[in-house]
């Protein structure tokens, strides 16, 4: 797999957010804490009842609270800021249509994570399709992002973007919602349906490729040459 | 607690807080774990410069239209439908296959409610009774067992193969199983509904199809 262009430069120290970075390095799982995704938080029962008895003013509790969180998912799986406002839209008014079937088993923003991480897959899907219906060829990679505006380490958020497109889809998924969003794996493993320990490991193999990706050549050759 | 470089891996993947209070202590004498964990964690800050996005004002007022006139229209219970139609976009095989399957299950319906009309002055034509029910469910098991066994051979073929169109029947096959234990889970709280059944035998045809046309690639 070429990994040109793809250093990162690991030699640089980056000053951590206070207790941010590290608290998702080191694991704080099953600490007791709220979640960010919404597990036991007064809001997030409130909001879902109000969706329940139809009142769109829960929908718009729901948006404010989590909508740039959901865009911004939905931007990394699908490349594209008009492709993720049409998948967070797709989303709101399927969590509309199946209110009836949400049966509180997962907290409400889980469930509507759920939602969105399968209506981008399935807009993905149909989107290569249709490429592959126009061409007549595969195009199964995700498409590189469009450019963002500029932050702290631009160089190394480019090199991990242009990484991240070729995890598979599931390691991507998980990397995307634990490190970008911020949602812990009791959580990740309620929006993906799979069990916690299967999303650390997820996890731990996506950052290992990505680190393999993005490592400089000099460590790679002095690996090699033990 | 000693740590030591082989430990690295699984304190990365799950590793307690002293795990990690350990781990930072061995770095501060060890170059390469020194270096991986600086390289794990810059990852994580990288990461989360990423999650930083721009407003888009407009997107609620269009959600909250949308959301308003799908109220007006009244939701559907499409939660089937909202899987089929990601088929849409398939090859003119494969909807001729879903449309073939539609067609069949509304032959199905209508000859049961044709049958049901003229033999039942039962008002409850859509519920099936206990011994009518025990057949379906009897025979619905065999179906199942028999499409678990074409399931069971088509498996190495679909799991091997790496060209797209693999690719897309193991995709079709994930939504249709999913279909089928939703539909199984409802038709498990109300068994006695025989729209229900129908549905779930379409979609077990429709499995049957799809297996079927895996292995006829083999072939």
């Amino acid at each position: 797999m070429g990994c040109g262009g793809l250093t990162l430069p690991w030699g640089t120290r980056i000053s951590t957010v206070e207790g941010g970075g590290d608290s998702r390095v080191a694991s704080s799982e099953g600490q007791g804490q709220q979640g960010p995704g919404g597990a036991g938080n007064p809001d997030d029962v409130a909001i879902a009842a109000l969706c329940l008895a139809g009142d769109l003013e829960g929908y718009e509790r729901l948006y404010r609270w989590q909508g740039t969180r959901m865009k911004n998912l939905a931007r990394h799986l699908l490349g594209t800021q008009s492709d993720a406002e049409d998948a967070v839209q797709e989303t709101f008014l399927k969590v509309q249509r199946n209110m009836a079937s949400f049966r509180g088993q997962s907290s409400f923003v889980t469930w509507t994570f759920r939602i969105l991480v399968n209506t981008c897959h399935d807009l993905r899907r149909s989107r290569v399709r249709r490429k592959e219906h126009a061409h007549g060829e595969s195009d199964a990679l995700p498409p590189s992002l469009e450019p963002r505006a500029a932050v702290a380490h631009p160089a190394l958020r480019l090199a991990l973007e242009r990484a991240m497109v070729r995890l598979t889809r599931h390691q991507r998924d998980v990397f995307l919602l634990y490190e970008v969003e911020g949602f812990r794996h009791s959580e990740i493993a309620g929006m993906l349906e799979i069990t916690e320990a299967a999303s650390k490991n997820t996890l731990f193999q996506a950052k290992k490729n990505l680190r393999s990706m993005l490592e400089p050549p000099t460590s790679k050759a002095r690996e090699a040459g033990r | 607690m000693n740590i030591t470089c082989q430990d690295r891996d699984r304190i990365f993947q799950h590793g307690t807080p002293e795990d990690w209070t350990g781990l930072e202590l061995h770095a501060e004498s060890c170059a390469k774990c020194s270096e991986e964990l600086l390289a794990w964690k810059n990852l994580s800050v990288a990461a989360g410069e990423m999650g930083e996005e721009g407003d888009s004002p407009l997107l609620w007022a269009r959600i909250e239209t949308a959301l308003r006139e799908q109220t007006a229209s009244g939701t559907r219970p499409d939660w089937l439908w909202q899987r089929l139609e990601n088929w849409a976009s398939h090859s003119v095989g494969w909807q001729a296959a879903l449309a073939g399957t539609i067609v069949l299950a509304l032959a199905i319906w209508g000859g049961y409610s044709h049958w049901g009309r003229v033999d039942r002055t039962d008002r409850n034509v859509a519920l099936l009774k206990s011994p009518a029910l025990r057949d379906v469910e009897n025979s619905e098991h065999a179906y199942e067992q028999a499409i678990e066994h074409l399931a069971a051979e088509a498996k190495p073929q679909l799991e091997n193969a790496e060209s797209p169109l693999a690719a897309s029947y193991r995709e079709k096959l994930m939504v249709l199983d999913g279909a089928i234990d939703e539909l199984r889970m409802q038709a498990g709280q109300n068994p006695s509904n025989a729209h229900l059944r129908r549905q779930l035998l379409a979609m077990y045809q429709e499995k049957q199809q799809t297996l079927q046309d895996v292995l006829e690639i083999k072939r």
